[in-house]
């Protein structure tokens, strides 16, 4: 059975880049057997979000400084398909260790 | 779902920086009624905060856009720049991007308009429609390609 995961994909709007990593990571970790959640927001938004708690990582496409105790995945590589697999397997890294 | 459209298609912009390139390309959304009249404004504070330049594989390009909430009808506007421009990068603060090629993006609800942002991102990781991208040397094959690429 599918490991249902949540994961809060971050960028400067909240809305378009997010978007458009957020339905790429679902594809791509179900092939992995993970069945993912994914919430937008912006690094200004991301605090609120987070406090929804469940989270599993934070996929990044806008800077992210602050600590907020969920693991960041740096996911530019998802939009721009440079470093799609080195994305996938960050998140990997994280989710296969839970 | 149509996303580009002939009207938004514009070719050899000559800017001298990126808000000059948001103000320019901005306006052709703004004179087909796609977007409001604070959409470029908020286009070009956003760009400034958080900026949205791309190196891709063959290419460097920048995809400006602000909230739904300046937006009436959902769009992608292309265009492509005399000479290169200077952004910053969407993931890096440190990296410049020299960008080329603009996709200028008038998103109204993410969720409904999820296809044509998977079509953008698909042209970005696609070697073949980049090429085709700038390869088009006139309005009407570039309008031809885009439309191919993203609808």
């Amino acid at each position: 059975m599918a490991k249902s995961v949540k994961i809060c994909c971050v960028c400067g709007s909240g809305t378009v880049s997010s978007s458009m990593v957020a339905n790429k990571l679902t594809e791509k970790l179900a092939e992995y057997g993970y069945d993912v959640t994914t919430v937008e927001c912006s690094p200004n938004s991301a605090e609120t979000t987070l406090a929804a708690g469940g989270f599993s990582l934070m996929a990044c496409v806008s800077p992210v400084y602050d600590d907020f105790g969920v693991p960041k995945v740096n996911a530019v590589g998802m939009l721009t398909g440079l470093s799609e697999d080195q994305v996938i397997a960050d998140c990997l890294a994280i989710l296969d260790k839970e | 779902m149509q996303s580009c459209y002939e009207d938004l298609i514009i070719l050899d912009v000559d800017a001298k920086d990126s808000e000059d390139v948001i103000r320019q390309v901005g306006q052709l959304l703004y004179k087909g009624g796609f977007v409001k009249d604070t959409y470029i404004d908020a286009v070009a504070a956003r760009e400034k905060e958080f900026p949205t330049g791309l190196i891709l594989q063959d290419i460097q390009i920048a995809m400006p856009h602000t909230a739904g909430v300046h937006v009436n009808t959902p769009a992608v506007c292309i265009a492509k720049l005399a000479h290169p421009v200077e952004f910053g990068h969407m993931g890096d603060p440190d990296t410049k991007v020299m960008a080329e090629l603009i996709f200028m993006m008038a998103i109204k609800n993410p969720e409904a308009q999820i296809e044509t942002l998977q079509k953008v991102m698909g042209v970005f990781t696609n070697a073949e429609a980049v090429q085709a991208l700038k390869d088009a040397e006139d309005k009407e094959t570039l309008f031809k390609v885009a439309q191919h690429y993203i609808g």
